[in-house]
């Protein structure tokens, strides 16, 4: 019957500088404008945008940090928006939605690993024992099981951030939203983050909601929602996105290099038919395009 | 450099003192602190002083980290030390006098005991809490001494972990104050030179950023701890619980039988003559 | 002179002496040319990060010279300030040291350190906000008000405002988007062509090298893997990969096509060469 793990109708977001209330509606740029998003149990979906395209914001909406101005977010089958919700009720919602952030330092609480990730589950009141299962079977998914007694300040950027997905997979969410946690790692920890992202999504079944400006990223996903200027600007799948080149260029954003290049050959003239989203399309069709071109 | 300082360190280990409750120790050392000021007699002092070399022995750290641990305060105690063998004046004849200094017997006495007493101090404290026990172990075994004060409404709780946040984050706050004091040294910044008041203001492009950075880090940090469900101690549990062993209860008597000891040394009305000197009262009164 | 700045066998240890001993540059020797962008690329703990704070004397060789322009920095060490004008380092996620009170202010931060006169320091300013893209009704704005990308350009520009010989860059663009990587990026060319400086770009990202770079110097445990010029370097793309860098996608994409049998010529390690090198492979195939 509920197939939408996350629904949202018409939401809309802006940001009240004043507290008073005394806001004058005409300088107030909405963040968010007439979002209606509906994301599937088990998806692997990337959030696309430029810095400062609200992407960020709808990730707070969603995990109960921000309320949306206008609109309903349902978060399987719940009114979140709803006006009798309760502090016991925003807290239902955040167990089911995990977010892990950008700057792997300012997640984490603890001054030992361990403590860190059983931070979740004792939040949640859970008996001793089962925090204890928890915290080593989330170490042990992330690969940080040999770190459990490390100090975090002295991992490095990428296994920081591993630490901090498994203090939200202790909490055992159906759902987690990385917002730009890969922006600040090197390329390595940027494939360790992505790699447990995916295995989280295949074998643990965690709908994964990616939120990034890295193509690269965004082209790994079952489906990109594009969002410029707070307003959902595309949606489909990396093949269909990303084929639109010129769309995104004008949104700040760019195409894998594959499709960059196709696009680049086509303005020149020549015809070329086929996918080009990895780089295996890639040379696949260019070498199509090139022997067809020599035969002629 | 500060990294030098072995004093307030942690050094992990598996010694029974770093197994101990933490609650123990806590108590263990304000028994202990106790004890120290009680102590006014060569019986006494041996006492506490064998104690205190038990602790070291049986925590496994090393007499060189402990010698380290007691350097940056040497300079404090030869001070104080030097105050007492010149200003105390003794009953006596004074031992040795040239020009307006007099020094007594009981300036040299007091001026041993003083140092004595503040060495103890550190290291059987150290032993008990600091080197042996980590900060999260200790301000867990504080919120839960203090969990009492809770019924009057004391945040104990808030205190706790606003306590182990701090220390979570001095490793960090140290690396960027180092990153950005060499951010404005290549823009031609100098800390070292020039009077004072050129000094405290070359320190205010440090202190900016840093104030702004950590807000931003509060902040973060804050969403990030309600996003993972806090909400103070509201149905919280906790991973590990502390409990008193066997350990915890032999420590405690052992450390109230010596302290029971010291102090009848102290204050009982006895004394007794050895090699001349009685023994069994304070120095001074003699 | 060709060489703006030059390390002859220098080597870094940290932790000397202590358990967590840590070999950060071992035996290094490299040269970077004057009027040219130089690409630093390695992996974290490549040694590439000491090697920046080296060149600007952050830190001291234990061993080696570094020359600037043919003099050693630490002839007189006393006077290791006055190298830290010339060789200007913009460190990583420089916005964190932005202070003052205006745009205009911080900025002018360096000049005014140099003794400046308040006309200097101000045309500094301004010739510094149009290089690194920071437009000028910013100026009298506070820092913090500043979008994140904002931000990175007037830290880049405190830097700038020094006129150094050198500007050294460690990866200015971490975690900007595409619009933001091109604008900081894109405006290094037109600041080397004007003032005929030279620029060290440190970044992660093969592609920034293909697009921004005229050479390279590829680190890999603490010693110089590899120097060349872009074309070089990338010419050899199988090497990078046994260190485990990665090459720009275009350039396996080149690499895979002439495996199949077609073999393309020209600038193969960015999007508008490869295209420019399919275009003449087919005119030729057909005359």
């Amino acid at each position: 019957m509920n197939d939408y793990i996350i629904k949202c109708e018409n939401l809309g977001f802006t940001y009240s500088e004043n507290i008073e209330g005394e806001t004058s509606a005409a300088e107030e740029i909405p963040a968010l404008k007439n979002i209606t998003l509906g994301i599937k149990r088990g998806e692997y979906l990337a959030v696309l945008g430029h810095n400062g395209s609200g992407k960020s914001t709808l990730a707070k909406l969603l995990n109960m940090i921000l309320t949306p101005t206008v609109g309903k977010i349902y978060i399987d089958g719940v009114d979140i928006t709803a006006e009798d919700f309760t502090e016991d009720d925003v807290f239902a919602i955040r167990r089911k939605i995990g977010m892990v952030f950008q700057n792997p330092d300012n997640q984490l609480v603890a001054t030992v690993v361990e403590e860190d990730v059983a931070f979740g589950p004792e939040n949640l009141g859970l008996p001793r024992e089962e925090i204890r299962r928890r915290v080593n079977s989330s170490l042990a998914l992330v690969g940080m099981q040999n770190y459990m007694r490390h100090a975090p300040h002295k991992l490095s950027g990428g296994q920081k951030q591993r630490v901090a997905i498994a203090g939200i997979i202790a909490m055992k969410p159906e759902v987690i939203i990385f917002d730009e946690s890969t922006a600040m790692l090197d390329p390595l920890g940027r494939r360790e983050v992505i790699e447990i992202m995916e295995r989280l999504n295949r074998e643990e079944g965690i709908t994964v909601i990616n939120i990034t400006h890295y193509m690269e990223e965004a082209a790994r996903a079952d489906r990109v929602v594009v969002i410029n200027d707070g307003e959902l600007a595309l949606d489909g799948t990396p093949k269909k996105v990303f084929s639109k080149v010129a769309r995104l260029h004008s949104m700040g954003l760019e195409a894998p290099q594959g499709n960059e290049l196709v696009l680049l050959l086509r303005d020149a003239g020549c015809r070329i038919d086929g996918d080009s989203l990895t780089e295996e399309e890639c040379v696949e069709t260019l070498y199509n395009f090139i022997s067809k071109e020599k035969t002629i | 450099m500060i990294s030098d300082i072995t004093l307030g360190q942690f050094f992990p280990g598996y010694s029974p003192i770093h197994k101990l409750d933490p609650r123990t120790k806590i108590i263990l050392a304000t028994l202990f602190i106790v004890a120290v000021f009680v102590a006014n007699n060569p019986a006494s002092f041996l006492l506490i002083g064998v104690v205190a070399l038990i602790l070291v022995a049986v925590s496994r750290i090393s007499m060189s980290v402990i010698l380290k641990g007691i350097k940056p305060i040497l300079f404090i105690l030869l001070f104080t030390a030097l105050i007492n063998i010149f200003m105390t004046k003794g009953e006596g004849a004074p031992l040795v006098e040239f020009w307006i200094i007099k020094i007594y017997k009981e300036g040299i006495i007091r001026a041993i005991l003083m140092a004595l007493r503040v060495i103890i101090l550190i290291i059987g404290t150290s032993i008990l809490l600091t080197y042996t026990t980590s900060p999260i172990a200790l301000t867990d075994g504080l919120e839960s001494l203090l969990s009492p004060l809770k019924k009057i409404k004391v945040p104990v709780h808030t205190f706790a972990m606003m306590m182990s946040i701090a220390l979570r984050f001095i490793p960090t706050l140290v690396e960027e104050t180092e990153k950005i004091m060499n951010a404005q040294k290549s823009r031609g910044a100098d800390f070292t030179s020039g009077s004072l008041v050129q000094r405290a203001k070359a320190l205010v492009p440090i202190l900016i950023p840093l104030f702004v950075s950590s807000f931003k880090r509060a902040e973060e940090l804050a969403t990030a701890m309600e996003c993972r469900c806090y909400r103070g101690d509201v149905g919280r549990t906790k991973m590990v619980k502390l409990e008193y062993r066997a350990r915890d209860y032999i420590f405690l008597a052992a450390f109230l039988l010596i302290i029971g000891l010291m102090i009848s040394l102290a204050i009982l009305p006895y004394k007794f003559e050895l090699d001349g000197i009685l023994y069994g009262v304070p120095f001074y009164k003699v | 002179m060709n060489e703006i700045l030059k390390i002859e066998n220098v080597s870094f240890v940290y932790g000397k002496g202590t358990p967590f001993e840590k070999v950060a540059l071992d035996n290094v020797s490299v040269s970077f040319k004057k009027g040219r962008i130089t690409g630093l690329i390695g992996h974290t703990g490549s040694g590439k990060s000491t090697l920046v704070n080296l060149l600007n004397g952050l830190y001291k060789p234990e061993e080696g010279r570094v020359y600037l322009d043919g003099e050693d920095i630490w002839e007189k060490p006393k006077e290791i300030a006055k190298i830290r004008y010339r060789v200007g380092l913009v460190m990583q996620y420089p916005e964190y040291q932005l202070f003052d009170e205006t745009v205009r202010a911080d900025i002018g931060f360096a000049p005014r350190n140099l003794g400046l006169s308040p006309e200097e320091v101000e045309e500094r300013v301004i010739e510094a906000a149009r290089f690194a893209g920071v437009s000028p009704d910013l100026l009298d704005k506070s820092p913090f008000e500043l979008s994140g990308g904002q931000k990175r350009r007037v830290a880049i520009a405190g830097i700038i405002a020094m006129r150094p010989d050198v500007l050294v860059l460690d990866e200015p663009a971490a975690g900007l988007d595409p619009r933001g990587r091109r604008e900081i990026l894109g405006g290094l060319r037109e600041y080397v062509n004007t003032l005929g400086t030279s620029v060290i770009l440190v970044s992660h990202s093969m592609e920034d090298m293909a697009h921004y770079c005229d050479d390279v110097v590829v680190m890999n445990n603490a010693k110089v893997y590899k120097t060349g010029t872009v074309e070089e370097i990338f010419s050899e793309a199988e090497s990078l990969t046994a260190v485990g860098l990665d090459v720009p996608v275009v350039s396996r994409v080149a690499i895979a096509l002439k495996n199949r049998g077609i073999n393309l010529e020209g600038t193969l390690y960015t999007t508008e060469g490869l295209r420019d090198a399919i275009l003449s492979y087919l005119k030729g195939g057909k005359k």
